[in-house]
């Protein structure tokens, strides 16, 4: 497979969405908070007058989410029209996956499971391939 | 070519492209089912199409392929190459047709019978076999030659093109973006301060900008005209079922209205005129026996108004009959009969949009279907428009639907939480009110937050706690601002808000999911400076915090309140700097404004405020000692010219239902009413009006001639001249209204004039100069100016 990646660090593990999912990928200074919405929406952003729903990518996994927003980046998908910014603590380069994807025996841990579609080889050793409709739909969608 | 033609024209042609392929896969495959289907279907088509257009070759010719085709589909023909070719060539025949009708040609005689013929299997098969495959190989193969010339010629007849809404969707995003980020970019140049190299062109992007912004919302627009035509037919119909004869009558067809918006309003409408139908309009005998003609009338009005259209839907039948309705409401449940009993008329005709009634005596196959007027009603306000009926027993119903030009700008009011802002449509506000004034009380009934104000309680959220920002315990009620919402349920509650900032249009673009589950949240629009802002979903609000049905006992009471007050007289109560109540006439309060202390000029008895740039008198600044800093000022209007009035406080407003007593004591003062049993002055509108009129602005103001070589006349009088509403004219041929001429320098004729005002130097007039007025004489100069003014106007 020589689909391109998006590399990115989400709660600290290598991680990738695939490139041509991604829009193009930016810096958050300026988060609308929206009250009243799942914790893993930190709200809107805009983007060349268009609003951006972000999403911490972190919360929606199931881990803590990092305090500091400003300047982190974010990676803009289209999911069923709607545009968002997916919160990662770091977005690296696009790169080849090195190999086909592979399932890891016993899974890649409870957060992983529902977003992460396989693993497959790159060339900063195993990262996990990022559904971005999972993630996007959020831990409670997963739950259920 | 009128509209419906090209239509029909720009369909055939669609439809011969879109087949093309299909055909040629045909004659490859007669057997094949689901081609002969896609064939059949543009026969059937273009078969239907033509009935309306009177093409009678055309009919004619797709009638005998479709007769042909469906002899194939039923299986009583097996489909061989001749019928294939057959039907080809009349499929050739009728492109040729299709175009020759849009370049308004005469189709050459003769030629059809044959096509037809050969579709009959057997007997002419060699004929066939000839003539129609060298027919279409010759078409096919010679459009681009022999064909080319005529072709070139009606291009430019077809001067229309079809185009997927989508794409206009795309290109209308795109300039809402474009203007959005130029707000940012103007922002930006404001910032950077005067760059005359960049102003210019920037200024001439942004005219640009708005003129292409203004063609893509046309684009979007479609004339009502494409609705109205889709009526008759269904008018026909459904008065053919039930026995009665409508005549439809349309007006206003020119008007556009959204695409979108068109289609959302197609089935409200459509309800509506099946009502009309079966409810409103009566049989023939029936509307004779009332001396009426027989033959119903149903009309169609549309009108544009802003950025609003009114539509309205009249019949002339029978009226609604409240007694039934009402009887209908107490037999469901929805209202006691006391609360029946207590309604006014027009009160029972809203009745019609209650869930679950109907004024039909039995179900019938027309209306009846379990769909009401709720749900018309509920769709056309689901698109921002509302609804609205009036009724005369014996003489008609009418609806008006009132409806916005877009779907996607909406007039909003951006009002403020938790530092942050959100958006309210603003067909739901009713009215803004200050928590912390005196008239408003809270109250607690369980766990509810009620607010009292103008002797209504009403339920209260807060918008921190419905967003879940703020927790109840923390709320400082009497800081908030209050925003009534009327849901177009007619439930009523106020909203608590931290501040109000502004009305304004808004782009609402839809939101992710994820955010929608909320039930919070309509939309999302974006602020000038490219900050997101949130529009609230009020209705879910309310409804997520049962305040739809539990307040109904309460909105019935207002409602009908508000049809007792047209009656009596709405005022204003207000505390003057002195402290003391007043009231004015609510009719004249324009706004109230709150302006710097700055702004405000007081010297002897002339007093003056500047609000936005414009200079209004100054009155009410008597009663007391100006604030320090901000002045709260009632601008009063007459409808012509404003002044305003300095006030301490504005309370509230009230009705005026006890008697004016008359004081003659104080001019300024019409007389006292009693408010809550307390007496309270209420100022006299005409004598203030009398007294501090600015003179009226005429539309073209009235030219007055100066002498133009006295210094006294361009520095002393003109400015009088042109404050009593006088425009100086300085063009020597120009006929001006009136001329003033100093009576020491008759001689002066620098210009034609209609009138001429004399003023001497003298305060006594001298022998030669009875007629003349003295030049410090300002109230003589000022009415003969007027006097002058008057005579032109009668």
């Amino acid at each position: 497979m020589n689909e391109l990646l998006l590399m990115c660090l989400i709660a600290g593990r290598r991680a990738a969405i695939p490139a041509a999912e991604v829009q193009s990928v930016i810096e958050i200074d300026d988060i609308t908070p929206i009250p009243g919405v799942p914790a893993y929406i930190r709200g809107l952003t805009a983007l060349r007058s268009q609003a951006l729903t972000v999403i911490d990518c972190r919360v929606a996994l199931g881990f803590e989410s990092s305090t500091e927003i400003s300047g982190q980046r974010a990676a803009v998908v289209d999911v069923e029209g709607h545009l968002y910014a997916l919160l990662v603590d770091e977005a690296y380069d696009v790169g080849d996956a090195r190999s086909e994807p592979i399932d890891v025996p016993g899974g890649f841990g409870p957060g992983w499971r529902a977003a992460a579609r396989c693993m497959v080889e790159t060339e900063g050793g195993p990262t996990l391939l990022i559904d971005i409709a999972a993630i996007v739909a959020g831990p409670v969608a997963q739950a259920a | 070519m009128d509209d419906l033609l090209a239509d029909f024209v720009a369909e055939t042609r669609e439809m011969l492209e879109a087949s093309g392929g299909e055909i040629v896969a045909w004659e490859a495959d007669p057997s094949d089912k689901e081609r002969l289907d896609t064939i059949f279907r543009f026969v059937h088509t273009v078969k239907g199409n033509c009935g309306f257009f009177d093409f009678p070759r055309l009919e004619k010719l797709s009638h005998a392929a479709e007769d042909a085709l469906a002899e194939c589909r039923a299986g009583r023909r097996e489909p061989d190459s001749t019928l294939v070719s057959a039907v080809l060539a009349i499929i050739d025949r009728i492109s040729e047709m299709t175009d020759a009708i849009e370049a308004g040609e005469e189709f050459p005689e003769g030629g059809e019978d044959e096509l037809i013929a050969a579709l009959q299997s057997g007997e002419t098969v060699d004929a066939v076999g000839e003539i129609s495959p060298k027919k279409s190989e010759q078409s096919a193969a010679d459009t681009s030659a022999e064909e080319a010339a005529p072709k070139a010629a009606r291009a430019a007849v077809q001067r229309t093109i079809r185009l997927p809404t989508e794409l206009l969707d795309e290109v209308m995003k795109g300039v809402s973006d474009m203007v959005l980020a130029r707000n940012d970019l103007a922002r930006r140049l404001r910032e950077a301060g005067e760059q005359p190299t960049l102003d210019g062109p920037f200024d001439r992007l942004s005219t640009i900008l708005a003129d292409v912004r203004t063609s893509i919302t046309r684009m979007r627009m479609q004339r009502l005209e494409h609705l109205f035509t889709s009526f008759p037919r269904l008018v026909r119909d459904l008065s053919n079922e039930l026995g009665k004869q409508v005549m439809v009558d349309f007006e206003g067809g020119e008007v556009e209205l959204d695409r979108e918006m068109v289609e959302m309003v197609r089935d409200p409408l459509t309800h509506i005129i099946r009502n009309a139908l079966d409810h409103g309009l009566e049989g023939p005998g029936e509307r004779i026996k009332t001396g009426k003609r027989e033959i119903g009338l149903l009309k169609f009005a549309a009108r544009q108004s802003g950025n609003q259209i009114t539509l309205a839907i009249s019949d002339d039948g029978r009226g609604i009959n409240t007694d039934r309705l009402a009887a209908k409401a107490v037999a469901a449940g929805i209202y006691s009969q006391a609360e029946v009993d207590d309604m006014s008329e027009r009160r029972k005709h809203y009745l019609i949009f209650e869930p679950g009634l109907s004024t039909a005596e039995k179900v019938s196959s027309v209306s009846g279907r379990g769909v009401g007027m709720d749900v018309v009603r509920a769709n056309i306000e689901r698109v921002g428009g509302s609804i609205n009926v009036t009724s005369k027993p014996g003489e008609g119903t009418s609806f008006y639907l009132k409806l916005p030009l877009t779907l996607s700008i909406i007039a909003a009011l951006t009002v403020g939480s938790g530092g942050q802002r959100y958006a309210i449509p603003r067909s739901y506000v009713e009215e803004i009110v200050f928590g912390s004034s005196d008239h408003v009380d809270f109250a607690e009934a369980g766990e509810r937050r009620l607010v009292t104000f103008r002797g209504k309680r009403v339920p209260c959220l807060s918008l921190g706690e419905i967003l879940g920002t703020k927790s109840t315990d923390e709320i400082v009620w009497e800081g908030k601002t209050l925003v009534v919402i009327r849901l177009a349920t007619d439930d009523v509650f106020a909203l608590a808000v931290d501040r109000v900032y502004d009305h304004e249009d808004v782009v609402v673009k839809p939101i992710a999911p994820a955010i929608m589950e909320t039930g919070l949240y309509a939309g999302t629009t974006l602020l000038d400076d490219g900050r997101p802002m949130m529009l609230l979903d009020l209705p879910n609000i309310a409804q997520a915090r049962g305040l739809v049905n539990e307040m109904r006992s309460t909105t019935r009471v207002v409602d009908e309140d508000k049809v007792e007050r047209r009656k009596t007289h709405r005022i204003m109560l207000f505390t003057g700097l002195d402290g003391r109540r007043r009231a004015v006439r609510l009719e004249l309060v324009r706004r109230i404004d709150t302006i710097a202390r700055d702004a405000i000029d007081i010297e002897g008895d002339r007093a003056q405020a500047v609000i936005d740039g414009a200079i209004f008198s100054l009155i009410g600044h008597e009663y007391g000692e100006l604030p320090d800093e901000k002045c709260r000022l009632l601008r009063l209007s007459d409808g012509e010219s404003e002044i305003v009035y300095a006030v301490r406080e504005v309370l509230d407003a009230a009705d005026m239902d006890g008697e004016i007593v008359a004081s003659s004591a104080d001019p300024s003062v019409e007389g006292v009413t009693l408010i809550d049993d307390r007496p309270v002055p209420v100022i006299d509108g005409h004598a203030l009006f009398a007294r501090y009129n600015a003179p009226r602005r005429l539309d073209r103001p009235m030219s007055c001639r100066l002498p133009a070589d006295s210094d006294w006349a361009r520095t002393i009088l003109q400015p009088l001249v042109e404050a009593a509403g006088y425009r100086i004219s300085t063009d020597e041929s120009e006929e001006t209204d009136v001329a003033i001429w100093l009576a020491e320098n008759p001689a002066e004729t620098s210009g034609p004039a209609r009138r001429v005002i004399r003023l001497r130097p003298e305060p006594e007039a001298g022998e030669d100069a009875q007629d003349s007025i003295y030049r410090y004489d300002r109230e003589a100069l000022l009415a003969a100016l007027k006097q002058t003014r008057m005579g032109v106007g009668a």
